[in-house]
């Protein structure tokens, strides 16, 4: 079955590394953006924690983004 | 069509997109080797930021222009939010002067990516972000060196409260984080998406540009080009904001790296 698949196979793993760090950035801002409803006068606060939070989350995604170029 | 290089073997007539031939080039280092077009552009943001801080801020007066207050809410967006708000207001005024050249930098780097002919992000290059990131590393060992001597080292390994039973796992995941982990995500995050936006827009634009230039060639074909220019031109709006929220976003991490390592009880 592998044998059969045509093309780098790397691309089947940037994209199995892109779905935890696609649900996690969803949970961030979702509720980053709960934060900032509930309480406006802390929105700074919530954005700068935010930004934090994603860019956290997004390396595991850029991890697997330069294992493909140096794999593929 | 010296602008078609990244895609010199794009076929029209039987390819859908043009892709680049070589990827191996963004991994060169710019420092060794000859002076060439990262390098140049390097400078240029250099004299670029000195500029806009000399001319901007140089004289002080009660009516300042609409250029020297847009440069001034610059560099005090950089003080107030991220140097005091993250670092504190004794010690991050220390750090204000390394993460505002950072960040200008940066920006200054990044908006290359959506100038036109330019359009090349410095930052594309994995031998800037790695040398930046290794220079916020020294800077915050050396910072939590000087604040807590050799305590820092202990912090380091075990955050405060941290059961005996659990020392050698959390001492072990903690020095690989911040010591090694840090830099290089730091370092990656800067190029990755430096290079995914620089990627998205050459290939869209350039496919564009190939299939709606060779029309006489290729016939009703070429009509696939007229999508793929415009949705160059959405990416190359996103890219704008993505170009400053990465420079951002850099030294937001590098002033919370600077602060974990001089207030080990957050």
């Amino acid at each position: 079955m592998i044998e059969q698949l045509a093309g780098p196979i790397a691309l089947v793993g940037y994209g199995l590394a892109a779905i935890g760090p696609g649900i996690g950035i969803g949970i961030v801002v979702g509720n980053a953006i709960q934060a900032m409803v509930r309480q406006p006068e802390m929105a700074g606060v919530a954005r700068t924690t935010m930004f934090l939070g994603i860019a956290f989350t997004e390396a595991l995604a850029l991890i697997g983004f330069v294992l493909f170029f140096i794999a593929g | 069509m010296d602008v078609i290089l990244a895609a010199a073997s794009c076929d029209p007539a039987t390819d859908i997109i043009c892709v680049p031939e070589n990827v191996n080039e963004l991994f060169e280092l710019p420092f060794v080797g000859a002076f060439n077009r990262t390098i140049l552009l390097m400078l240029l943001a250099a004299v670029i930021v000195v500029a806009l801080l000399y001319f901007g801020l140089h004289k002080r007066s009660i009516m300042p222009t609409k250029f020297g207050t847009a440069i001034e809410s610059l560099v005090t967006f950089v003080r107030d939010d991220i140097a005091i708000g993250i670092i504190g207001p004794n010690d991050g005024l220390k750090y204000f002067p390394y993460l505002l050249s950072l960040f200008l930098f940066l920006l200054v780097g990044n908006l290359f990516e959506i100038t036109p002919f330019v359009n090349f992000p410095i930052a594309s290059r994995i031998g800037i972000p790695i040398f930046l990131a290794l220079l916020t590393w020294v800077i915050f060992v050396v910072a939590g060196l000087r604040k807590q001597g050799l305590a820092y080292i202990g912090h380091l390994l075990w955050p405060p409260g941290v059961p005996i039973a659990l020392k050698p796992l959390v001492g072990l995941i903690e020095f690989v984080s911040t010591l090694f982990l840090r830099p290089i995500t730091l370092a990656v995050r800067l190029f990755a998406n430096m290079v995914a936006g620089h990627l998205m827009l050459t290939l869209l634009l350039v496919s564009g540009v190939v299939f709606v230039s060779n029309v006489g060639n290729i016939g009703a074909r070429a009509i696939i080009g007229i999508p793929w220019f415009v949705f160059g031109l959405g990416i190359f709006l996103f890219e704008i904001v993505v170009a400053v929220l990465q420079a951002y976003i850099f030294t937001l991490l590098s002033a919370v790296y600077v602060q974990t390592s001089i207030h080990p009880e957050h």
